[in-house]
């Protein structure tokens, strides 16, 4: 707690490994920029104080001895509060440090109850770079590891430098891809940009969303009311609704606002962002499980959106960003759709017949046993009647493929490799049907996998084969370090 | 691949089920009567506030007896399910999976290899202990996965921790 005290005194000494940094502290700025909504509290209070002032000065010139302390007391207790705030997020800053060692990134927190936290770079799942507003405006970025381990599992870097952050990016992902290099700097590895969403097309896709029906449709309810009524009291308890739905709204366009999506060496790389701008680094064989989805409103422009689950990314604990940080997509078309497929999962593995493309396809948008689906049995009619058309799945060399969804279309893409464990469950009027359903179950995510309805002789060959599939597929898996020669 | 043996899910050929002890269904029913015990009990308690303050209950005493009939009913019937849902709860150990299946009504069977286990927990709360049982739950990295062997005598549930543990650990992979 001594301000006074060398740096780095209570820090473990451990014997210096080839390839380890120095112990590093983040920006000084950070304390700043952690506490500016207080500072602009702060500043908003003092400036509607001064005015406030202004205009009393000028109708009561009675006792001014009193007149300005109660302000200025208020005004002198927020200051020493900003200022302790701003002090404590110093020490904390004070007692913050980092380093990148050769297998793993170190951070050491905590100013009463120290906290050293190592984590393996090969469990690396995301390398993420944001700049929320503020950090944005003094050339500040936040630096997110995502390392798969139960709750709180990410290492959260604030704030750096953006060319520091950038650098220590490509100093992670290097090390995590088991790249040898020497020299201060990493290489940074080349990137190819593949597509971007056009704003319009984003702005389109969010007019023809539920959230929006909702608002127009609440819009227009509470507007005709008013008008019948002369009154909008009743519908005060819509309004709450219609925040909650404009703000998802809002959510979903600065969060895919100026998409693009780029591929490296290094895994796939997003770029997104109104306000707070974030670059997602995907590595490869970081991708649990996809899902790929058209709601009705989208069917006539054939546009999609593509989500993925990464292990970490769901155990976030904000429900908000479990949404957001998965998307992959948030709207694209077929083409597009399908070019972005291709780059998170390569290789579908052996499809027989039919084209990569083509099961895609039929996963997309089939209804029929082509290309190689399994289709759900006319007996799931009296539990599905209007889906059972649509369910269905394809096993491919590397992946499960399992459709459904009559109006909104969805098809998820399950590597092999990725499959945790596998289960059947039935009720029983399943039971009675002679069908049963099928799931998958990878890391948690913004959604899960299974196969409603399906015959269960097929089921049972699937739990079956699906297990031997997944082991064989791990064995031949690729390694932790991706640019590793086996 | 659609073509399998006999076709059923919750019976794949060659495995033997290993039961869970049927000290399980003695606990479950216990614990049943007691709930069931506990239910009437707060019945008769509301009847006696009521007695006192009303004078009349003549007309209305066939509304507590139903109830308790009804009661008394559905613990038979729960008494009855217990046996057959402990009957149903099994797991295997395979070469490079565990297999566990329960319910009867809803049936489910779990598929979870070795390679993919995170950790086993073992656990046994008071009621558990009391009848010499124990939990074995299999955690992978998937929260959906929904492994657990209940109602296992410890020395068992220590030997399939044992097994679990030393299997996953020499299959070992990634995420």
């Amino acid at each position: 707690m001594n301000p006074t005290a060398p740096d780095g005194e209570d820090l473990p000494d451990g014997p210096s490994t080839p390839g380890t940094g120095e112990w590093k502290r983040v920006h000084p700025l950070t304390p700043l920029i952690r506490s500016w909504q207080l500072f602009l509290f702060f500043l908003l209070f003092t400036g509607q104080q001064v005015i406030s002032d202004g205009l009393e000065e000028g109708t009561e010139n009675l006792r001014p001895d009193l007149r300005g302390s109660g302000p200025l007391l208020v005004l002198g207790i927020l200051l020493a509060a900003v200022l302790l705030v701003i002090g404590l997020s110093a020490l904390v800053w004070r007692f913050m440090r980092y380093r990148v060692g050769a297998d793993s990134l170190e951070i050491h927190t905590g100013v009463l109850f120290r906290q050293h936290r190592s984590a393996r770079l090969d469990r690396i799942q995301t390398v993420d770079v944001v700049q929320p507003l503020v950090a944005r405006a003094v050339g500040l970025a936040r630096l997110r590891v995502e390392v798969a381990g139960g709750s709180d599992s990410k290492i959260d870097l604030s704030y750096l430098t953006e060319s520091h952050a950038q650098n220590l990016r490509a100093e992670l992902l290097a090390r995590a891809a088991g790249v040898e290099f020497t020299g201060p700097l990493a290489p940074v590895a080349p990137e190819l940009h593949r597509l971007e969403v056009p704003a319009t097309r984003l702005v389109a896709s969010l007019l023809l969303s539920v959230p929006t029906l909702l608002l127009v449709l609440g819009l227009a309810a509470l507007t005709a009311l008013a008008i019948g009524a002369r009154t909008v009291a009743p519908l005060a308890g819509v309004v709450p609704g219609l925040l909650v739905a404009a703000s998802t709204l809002w959510e979903r366009f600065s969060h895919g606002f100026a998409f693009r999506v780029s591929t490296s060496p290094d895994g796939l790389r997003l770029r997104h962002g109104l306000l707070e701008q974030q670059t997602q680094t995907v590595p490869p064989g970081r991708v649990q499980a996809l899902r790929v989805s058209q709601p009705l409103l989208w069917r006539h422009r054939d546009w999609w959106r593509i989500q993925m689950i990464i292990a970490g990314y769901g155990q976030e604990v904000s429900g908000r960003s479990e949404q957001t940080t998965s998307i992959l997509l948030p709207v694209g078309t077929r083409e597009e759709t399908l070019g972005v497929l291709a780059m998170a999962l390569p290789d579908l593995g052996d499809t027989g017949p039919d084209t990569p493309r083509q099961v895609v396809e039929a996963g997309m948008t089939g209804t029929s046993a082509d290309h190689g689906f399994v289709t759900v049995p006319r007996a799931a009619r009296p539990l599905d009647p209007v889906g059972w058309r649509r369910g269905g799945f394809r096993v491919t060399g590397d992946a499960l493929l399992v459709r459904h969804g009559r109006f909104h279309r969805t098809v998820d893409l399950v590597p092999h490799a990725r499959t945790q464990s596998c289960g059947v469950r039935q009720g029983p009027v399943q039971h009675r049907l002679g069908i049963a359903t099928f799931t998958l179950h990878t890391t948690p995510g913004a959604f899960t996998v299974g196969a409603e309805h399906l015959d269960r002789a097929v089921c049972a060959g699937l739990l079956d084969e699906q297990v031997l599939r997944a082991r064989a597929a791990r064995r031949a898996a690729g390694p932790e370090r991706w640019m590793e020669d086996r | 691949m659609q073509e399998h043996g006999d076709g059923e899910p919750f019976d794949p050929e060659g495995i033997v089920w290993t039961r869970v002890s049927p000290r399980l269904a003695a606990m479950r029913r216990v614990l049943s009567v007691f709930a069931a015990l506990v239910v009437l009990l707060v019945m008769g308690g509301v009847l006696l506030v009521f007695a006192t303050d009303t004078v009349d209950l003549d007309g209305l005493v066939v509304v507590p007896v139903g109830v308790a009939l009804v009661v008394v009913l559905v613990e038979i019937w729960h008494q009855w399910i217990i046996g057959r849902q402990t009957a149903a709860w099994g797991y295997a150990e395979r070469e490079d999976d565990l297999l566990v299946r329960h319910g009867v009504m809803w049936r489910t069977i779990v598929v979870v290899p070795y390679g993919r286990m995170q950790y086993v927990d073992v656990t046994a709360g008071p009621v558990e202990r009391a009848f010499g049982l124990a939990t074995v739950r299999l955690h992978t990295a998937s929260a959906a996965t929904d492994a657990a062997v209940p109602g296992l005598p410890p020395e068992e549930a220590a030997r399939l921790r044992d097994r679990l543990s030393a299997r996953g650990e020499s299959q070992l992979a990634g995420l």
